[in-house]
């Protein structure tokens, strides 16, 4: 890790004094040694201060579009990222010209408070960037997993059972939206929780309007989310989001064959779209 | 704004007599609401626990609107369109259909009993459906009961930590340290709640 730490500032430095770049986005050394902070580095000379270690949680995606318009920006990706900047560009957010991508082979990053390696690493499939214009480190191995287990589970289980569930977990919800903020593909100008003349859209914070909420993001950012985990990790109140993205993707798939999103630049659009010889169960 | 509305309400939620559901139905203007015209020209009989809401295409109905139905005390709700290759819009229907099969599924995965939330195609000659669908839809939601009778409190019996395990084991770099870690999340996930 240390190897790419050096080879990123090094490369970062060139970038900028070169002018090919106007901005480095990536991590820097936060209060602690186990904490790393976004990093958004302008000058050849503070590429000293970019940081590469098993702490850097944040996904860079979003930050891109923060920084449309000051010119061409380096975005640092791991998969997780680059899926984000990929169906950015699907969703005409960002243009592919706008960002030079220097991509970096993840091995997993860790918790803070626990040390442990954080969930949605444990749960990612692709660890190595799917586009990049520069790969810094080796490629890594792709894990086995079937990231739908907790998903199926829960389907299993009876509704009561499941109904139960989910009200514990939305009573938790702060109604922050630090899901919403952090999400690549929740790219609205305005959203429908800042409508706040819209008076039929529940605002208060208690179960039902909660979940009123909660469902409707999913539902906004289910046939886009490119499973990066980041709503997840950035969530105070460790509500376990994913178990809700991953089940619209996953009935998309089997429904629409919809496929995983953000691997390619041109992507699907499963909710965008129709075909007349759909499955009917509604007749 | 309030769907129920005491002048209005046809049944009881309070258990003095039979529980009389409240029933939204979103209509498309071009189809289904004209079905429902026919129904009662053709002095058709159907149950008065369905509140009928006009709207142009069946592609216009927000799933929010659904989920604020609910919220705001209706015990079932029903989208009703135009036949698949029948819509005004020529394409409308097509849209909300797979719409409405993902967030159907989505609803009844979050803990809603399937049958509070249906979806039928009715066309604008098809008084006949128009009513069976009626009749069918009030009946499901008389046997599910209230909607908001459901124990809101109730603890769930499943942990966030044991549905991750799973996808733990699957992962080649878990350790059994964290499983046990995730455990004692798990315990204080469920205090937290129980408070
Ligand atoms: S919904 Fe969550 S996992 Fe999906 S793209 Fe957004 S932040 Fe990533
Ligand atoms: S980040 Fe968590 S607590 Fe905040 S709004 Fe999203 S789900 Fe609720």
């Amino acid at each position: 890790m240390s190897d790419i730490q050096t080879t990123l500032r090094t490369r970062a430095a060139e970038l900028l004094s070169s002018g090919e770049v106007v901005e480095v986005i990536g991590w820097t050394a936060g209060r602690f040694d186990n904490q790393t902070t976004p990093a958004f580095i302008t000058k050849a000379e503070d590429a000293e201060s970019l940081v590469f270690n098993e702490y850097c949680v944040n996904t860079t995606s979003k930050f891109s579009l923060m920084e449309r318009g000051l010119g061409k920006v380096a975005v640092c990706v791991r998969g997780c990222d680059s899926r984000g900047i990929n169906r950015m560009i699907t969703d005409n957010q960002l243009k592919r010209e706008e960002v030079h991508l220097i991509g970096i082979p993840c091995t997993g990053m860790k918790d803070r408070k626990t040390g442990e390696e954080l969930l949605k690493c444990r749960e990612c499939s692709y660890r190595n960037p799917v586009v990049y214009d520069e790969l810094i480190g080796e490629s890594v191995t792709e894990p086995e997993l079937n990231r739908f287990d907790a998903v199926e589970k829960l389907e299993a289980m009876d509704q009561a059972e499941r109904a139960a569930f989910f009200d514990s977990v939305y009573e938790r919800c702060i109604r922050c939206y630090a899901c919403r903020e952090v999400c690549p593909v929740c790219t609205c100008k305005s959203c429908f929780v800042d409508q706040l003349a819209a008076g039929w859209q529940g605002k208060r914070s208690n179960v039902a309007e909660n979940k009123f909420y909660g469902l409707t993001r999913v539902f906004h950012v289910g046939d886009r989310c490119v499973e990066c985990g980041e709503c997840q990790r950035a969530c105070p109140m460790d509500l376990p989001l994913m178990l809700l993205n991953r089940k619209m993707i996953k009935d998309l798939d089997l429904l629409f064959e919809a496929g995983e999103a953000g691997l390619d630049a041109e992507g699907t659009n499963p909710l965008g779209t129709y075909d007349v010889n759909d499955v009917e169960e509604f007749m | 704004m309030s769907v129920v509305n005491d002048s209005q309400a046809v049944g009881t939620k309070d258990g003095t007599g039979e529980f009389e559901p409240t029933i939204l139905a979103f209509a498309c203007h071009w189809c289904t609401y004209s079905g429902a015209d026919l129904a009662g020209l053709n002095r058709m009989n159907y149950p008065a626990n369905v509140r009928l809401l006009r709207v142009p295409c069946s592609g216009r109905v927000n799933p929010q609107y659904v989920i604020s139905a609910f919220n705001k005390g209706c015990d079932g709700v029903l989208v009703c369109g135009c036949h698949p290759g029948d819509c005004h819009y020529v394409s409308g229907n097509y849209f909300a259909k797979r719409r409405l099969m993902a967030f159907k599924r989505l609803l009844e995965y979050s803990g809603m009993e399937p049958g509070r939330f249906q979806v039928r195609w009715i066309s604008g000659s098809e008084a006949g459906k128009f009513r069976d669908t009626v009749i069918q839809v009030c009946a499901d939601i008389k046997n599910l009961g209230p909607l908001q009778d459901r124990e809101a409190d109730a603890l769930a019996s499943i942990s966030v930590a044991d549905l991750q395990k799973g996808a733990e084991a699957a992962g080649a770099s878990a350790s059994s340290e964290s499983a046990v870690a995730q455990a004692a999340t798990a315990n204080g996930n469920a205090e937290k709640a129980g408070e």
